[in-house]
């Protein structure tokens, strides 16, 4: 297994965004924003409701493009137009909504418009065996089946399958909106350790939360968005939960974040 | 003067760690292990050759096809149904024995409450009790190389004597070799401290596989700690060390059930964090539950429980610089109900830490829960009872496969 030097300033970063801005019509959402995400970390990115979190996410996915700045995917330039853009690079989204489909099982909704084919038919064994493959990879033993619906699963169950969605298709980047938002304390717990297992394997992770027990448990990197700006990037070693608070609902605390 | 290691030295050096491969990384091609073990292939077959005599591993033909071109390498598989050991975790209100085979598999287990007021008779009748049927049912064909047991107590490594155990006592009789005495399998059973186990078994197979300077926190009733240098455990002189429960760090603090005051184990144990929560002391659910109830409710917005959190945090997080300042850790792992506990305090101990480690040292360190969960000890227990088999596999094979040591059934 590849070992990753996580911390290290040499790394390059999977996601470099430089300057990004954004309007919906005449609001600016987005103003001067940067943000980096490093191969094998928890980048977290908190902020107030309105921060702009969410138009960022979608910048990073293409489903609404960045108006101004630059966009670099692995050390080189990038251009994200669209969603299938980003998917081409190796981003993969996990929405709130987990776009999952409940009238299928597991193994069709992880290959979801992917299907492997076999001559004229789908190679379901080829598919079934891979997906196990991948949910034992991600050290996941409460699921069964992989058979089973996504309807008779629980909350817990159905982030773990869209995050293994992720892994499947050998993402670089991978962004969760909130995953333990509708989740019970066990699972938030599960939820949380398969983050960082993601990011363990190398992968860049980036995790939208607004609970800070969540925040500084699994991520090595906090970025703060305050009224559209980025107000800091900061090492989740260096920063105490007050500080964090302070630059989330003021945009500024403890020597870090905008200047007054 | 003394020569160098003989040939059979040699040999079995090669054979352990043969063994011990295919044991921690699962089965492997005769090619993967040649490249990874730094041995010529005609060596590694002869080794597996002696292996499988002695019924330790077996080799097959490879599930799918290769990618490379010409014939494939077959592939070395322990034999997890045939070779076995029993593994003991006795927790303050848990009792947990598994047969865990070779390659790591927990193949069948048993799991039972324990009263925090019974007597020691009690416990070794069931452990015993449970202990023989893991072995019936694993059939006359297999054979169990090691037992070992993690208990949460302070024990001697000279002879397993268990010194001190606040939370579990034992009076005057010795573990070890009164459960042994009751299996009658013509093996000792060892006894650990539960969180060195733990530190071992998340080294060897959880969250610090290739981290070779780990801390690991075990939260049970008190609170134990395991820790490995340089890939080692750090037993101190007597095997006493890394009692990292007794750290006092609020001094004049909370009384402590070793009769200090203001240990770690005494600010941030379940009795503390329940008497933070007001939950009342005996009241249903208890033990690991009732910690688990308490993250709960404050996840849910309870602010007794949320501030019950907070202060165990804060005394947490200044355990943990502490130790980051002194060992200089990569890992610092949270098992047991501490896994729970950092879970829901987490920012609390990273502030703790930002502020109260020195900055290089705090710099790399990374904190996680223990992949292990629950099992960590059971698992750490499994891997202590393997050590003999896997330092000399066909000799210890061949002492207990000697018909007068067959268990009479």
């Amino acid at each position: 297994m590849a070992r990753w030097e996580p911390l290290g300033m040499s790394v390059t970063p999977v996601l470099d965004l430089r300057g990004i801005e954004k309007s919906y019509g005449s609001v600016k959402v987005l103003h001067d924003v940067c943000f980096t995400a490093y191969p094998g970390e928890v980048t977290a990115l908190v902020g107030d409701n309105g921060a702009g979190k969410t138009t960022l996410v979608k910048c990073i996915g293409g489903i609404h493009p960045h108006d101004r700045g630059e966009y670099r995917f692995e050390g080189r330039p990038a251009r994200v137009g669209n969603p299938r853009d980003a998917a081409a690079l190796g981003i993969e989204i996990v929405h709130q909504d987990l776009a999952l489909c409940e009238n299928l099982d597991i193994v069709q909704n992880l290959f979801l418009g992917r299907e492997r084919r076999r001559g004229l038919t789908l190679d379901e064994a080829a598919m079934e065996a891979l997906a196990a493959e991948t949910l034992s990879g991600l050290s996941v033993r409460t699921m069964g089946s992989v058979r089973q619906r996504i309807s008779n699963l629980s909350g817990g169950q159905r982030q773990t399958v869209a995050i293994a969605r992720a892994v499947l298709w050998d993402s670089r980047l991978v962004v969760l909106d909130e995953p333990a938002a509708a989740l019970g304390v066990a699972q938030t717990q599960q939820v949380l350790e398969l983050v960082r297992r993601l990011a363990d394997r190398g992968l860049a992770v980036v995790l939208i939360s607004h609970n800070m027990n969540d925040v500084f448990a699994v991520s090595d990197r906090i970025a703060a968005l305050y009224l559209g700006r980025m107000v800091a990037q900061v090492r989740t070693a260096d920063v105490t939960h007050r500080q964090v608070v302070e630059l989330i609902t003021s945009g500024t605390g403890g020597g870090l974040g905008l200047r007054r | 003067m003394k020569g160098g290691p003989s040939q059979e030295d040699i040999r079995r050096h090669n054979l352990g760690t043969l063994l011990r491969f295919v044991h921690l990384r699962g089965p492997a091609s005769r090619a993967t292990l040649a490249e990874s073990l730094g041995l010529n292939r005609s060596t590694i077959m002869a080794l597996t050759a002696d292996l499988t005599a002695a019924g330790l591993v077996r080799e097959e033909l490879p599930r799918k096809p290769g990618r490379r071109a010409g014939r494939p390498s077959l592939v070395v598989r322990p034999e997890s149904t045939r070779v076995y050991v029993l593994a003991f975790d006795v927790g303050v209100d848990r009792l947990v024995v598994a047969r865990v085979g070779l390659g790591g598999e927990i193949m069948d287990r048993r799991e039972g409450t324990r009263d925090r007021d019974a007597e020691p008779g009690e416990l070794v009748g069931a452990l015993a009790a449970a202990a023989r049927s893991l072995v019936r049912k694993a059939g006359p064909a297999a054979v169990c190389v090691g037992a070992a047991a993690a208990f949460p107590g302070i024990v001697r490594r000279a002879d397993d004597t268990i010194m001190f155990g606040p939370n579990l006592d034992m009076g005057e009789m010795s573990l070890g070799d009164t459960l042994s005495r009751r299996l009658g399998l013509g093996l000792t059973v060892s006894i650990c401290n539960d969180a060195d186990l733990g530190a071992l078994a998340e080294h060897e197979r959880g969250a610090g596989v290739g981290c070779d300077n780990l801390i690991y926190l075990h939260g049970d009733v008190g609170v134990g700690g395991g820790i490995i240098v340089g890939g080692r455990l750090l037993g101190g002189e007597q095997g006493f060390g890394g009692e990292i429960g007794h750290m006092v760090v609020n001094p004049g603090g909370r009384l402590c059930s070793c009769g200090s005051k203001g240990c770690l184990e005494a600010e941030v144990g379940e009795r503390t964090l329940l008497a933070h929560a007001e939950r009342e002391e005996g009241a249903h659910p208890d033990g690991r539950a009732a910690v688990r109830a308490v993250v709960d409710a404050a996840d849910r917005g309870d602010i007794v429980a949320r501030e019950a959190l907070h202060r165990v945090g804060t005394w947490l997080g200044l355990g943990v610089a502490n130790l980051v300042n002194i060992f200089n850790p990569g890992l610092v792992v949270f098992g047991g109900t501490l896994r729970d506990v950092y879970l829901g305090s987490a920012a609390q101990v990273r502030s703790m830490l930002a502020t109260g480690a020195l900055a290089a040292p705090r710099e790399k360190v990374r904190l996680r829960t223990a992949e292990l969960g629950d099992d960590s000890t059971l698992v750490g227990a499994a891997e202590f009872a393997f050590a003999e088999v896997l330092a000399d596999p066909v000799q210890v094979l061949a002492r207990l496969r000697a018909p007068e040591n067959t268990p009479v059934s």
